[in-house]
């Protein structure tokens, strides 16, 4: 039986949940950035939600709790997209749980994964996939490292071209197959791709930046952070007296401000379980960004650490 | 392959420590003093079995095959996987060896003597897995709510278990080694990944295993 977003919310008489529903449900708060996605122009806030470790938590009640007070912090800051895969273990019905939790956000921007090198359990993973949400669909389905994309990739534009999804994409990280992931780009009808991108790691402005921006397509960029290295790495290190200019006000959105000052950026996930630590990627979303010449000395005031 | 050079240990780490420990934490207070059971239930076979009493030397092994399918069910297929997809696999691994175990009645064994290095090698370890397994939490800094216990938890049931292997002197070992050796190298690497002090008792459980096997061999 198919789950909808309405029979879920009164099934589970959570109704008394849902007094954030009304402000979740308003438009894009003021200030925060959006990019157009190349293939429709529908904007979309430049800081989305990872998920990978962070909301993994099985069925663990407190932790649950959390993820889902993470996701009202997103959804209240401005946030929009969130991301996850079949391979994050229990990311899934964490995301569902905090969704019904919430009442199933309006501006929520669902973007999930393929992951099977059998073609044939494809379309299976992806329903499994959406009771988890407990979507009517998804916004954007994307091939997972490129497993089994040749397979995978039509079957995702046909459900596209059917209604039965909004964008199609695929992912990669930290640096792997990026010749593949260029010749997809460059031969296949995708709307989104998505790679890891940071302030040490820039592989992707080589070729892959400038091939999105030559062919229309959306980037997401995942590690921001390295899982949190990058910012165990330099938190204790002074933040640099021209840090106002980058318009951040600590190390976190320094290094997020770096990314979405790419013009050919869409979207950044960062992935948290606190609150306050969403609300701080969010702000990043907004005000000042470092132009050409502010990004190199960001760079070399990193790499000198 | 180039690409598998790009992963680190990390990379296959895909919950939190905090995750992990407060998953062990939360297993341990649904089944307390279940533990204690347990452990009393294996002293009650390894004693006798430790004095050469023939009978106990025989149900030690397929009666240890309840405590392998305890935490197939209860921890690996019910508790972990929900947070590690890896762990169905694992399980039905851990339900494997506890049909392996109870087949063990049917194989030989060879006459053991008090003095045998194997005889005691194997008290020793087995003493490791039941008695001093649980304190390692405190050892590594966690909390004692988190300790591992002989059939909750796999690795100080396979402490336990090398440790009655070596103590009933069971022929044909090969059989019973490959899952408990490839399960603590896992385990030992999940651990170190998370930068836990307790990743070094599955390997140093293992290298026991071995040493006392081959310094044994007569």
């Amino acid at each position: 039986m198919a789950i909808t977003r309405r029979a879920t919310v009164q099934g589970l008489g959570i109704g008394a949940l849902l007094p954030l529903a009304p402000r979740l449900a308003r438009g894009q708060p003021a200030g925060i950035r959006t990019r157009p996605i190349p293939s429709s122009g529908e904007p979309i806030p430049v800081v989305g939600l990872g998920t990978w470790i962070t909301f993994n938590v099985g069925d663990d009640p407190v932790l649950m709790a959390e993820c889902a007070a993470v996701m009202a912090a997103f959804f209240e800051g401005g946030g929009r997209m969130i991301d996850s895969s079949p391979m994050y273990s229990s990311s899934q019905p964490t995301i569902g749980y905090g969704l019904r939790k919430l009442g199933y956000p309006d501006r929520l921007f669902s973007a999930e994964k393929v992951w099977t090198s059998d073609p044939g359990k494809g379309g299976a993973q992806i329903e499994a996939s959406r009771a988890y949400w407990g979507v009517d669909k998804f916004d954007l389905m994307q091939v997972h490292n490129l497993v089994s994309w040749e397979e995978h990739l039509p079957a995702l534009l046909e459900m596209k071209a059917a209604g039965q999804l909004r964008y199609v994409g695929i992912t990669t990280s930290e640096g792997r197959r990026h010749r593949e992931i260029e010749k997809v780009m460059a031969s296949q009808p995708i709307d989104f791709v998505q790679a890891t991108y940071n302030i040490l790691d820039r592989e992707i402005e080589e070729r892959i930046l400038p091939l999105a921006r030559e062919k229309g397509i959306a980037v997401i960029v995942n590690r921001p952070f390295r899982e949190g290295d990058l910012i165990r790495q330099i938190e204790d290190e002074p933040l640099p007296e021209w840090l106002a200019e980058t318009g951040a006000r600590n190390w976190a959105q320094f290094l997020l401000k770096f990314i979405i000052s790419h013009p050919a950026v869409t979207c950044v996930i960062p992935a948290t379980t606190r609150a306050d630590h969403v609300r701080e990627n969010l702000e990043a979303a907004s005000g000042a960004l470092p132009d050409e010449k502010l990004r190199r000395r960001m760079i070399d005031y990193v790499e000198a650490l | 392959m180039s690409e598998w050079g790009t992963y680190t240990l990390a990379d296959f780490l895909m919950f939190s420590p905090r995750v992990y420990f407060r998953l062990i934490e939360r297993y341990n207070q649904e089944f307390w003093p279940l533990q204690l059971v347990f452990i009393a239930g294996a002293l009650a076979l390894l004693v006798p079995a430790a004095l050469q009493a023939s009978r106990a030397r025989i149900a030690v092994l397929p009666l240890f095959s309840l405590a392998w399918a305890f935490c197939a069910w209860q921890f690996l297929w019910t508790r972990y996987a929900s947070i590690n997809w890896a762990m169905s696999y694992a399980a039905a691994a851990f339900f494997a060896q506890a049909g392996l175990l109870v087949l063990a009645a049917l194989l030989p064994r060879s006459p053991t003597n008090s003095g045998d290095l194997r005889h005691h090698g194997g008290i020793a370890l087995a003493v490791c897995g039941l008695l001093a397994y649980p304190f390692i939490a405190l050892v590594a800094g966690r909390s004692p709510a988190t300790a591992e216990t002989f059939g909750m938890m796999p690795d100080p049931t396979v402490a336990t278990t090398f440790g009655a292997m070596l103590m009933v002197g069971q022929k044909r070992l090969w059989l019973l080694l490959p899952i408990p050796i490839v399960w603590c190298l896992y385990s030992g690497l999940t651990l170190w990944a998370m930068e836990d002090l307790g990743a070094l008792a599955p390997f140093a459980t293992v290298l026991a295993l071995l040493v006392f096997l081959v310094a044994g061999k007569r």
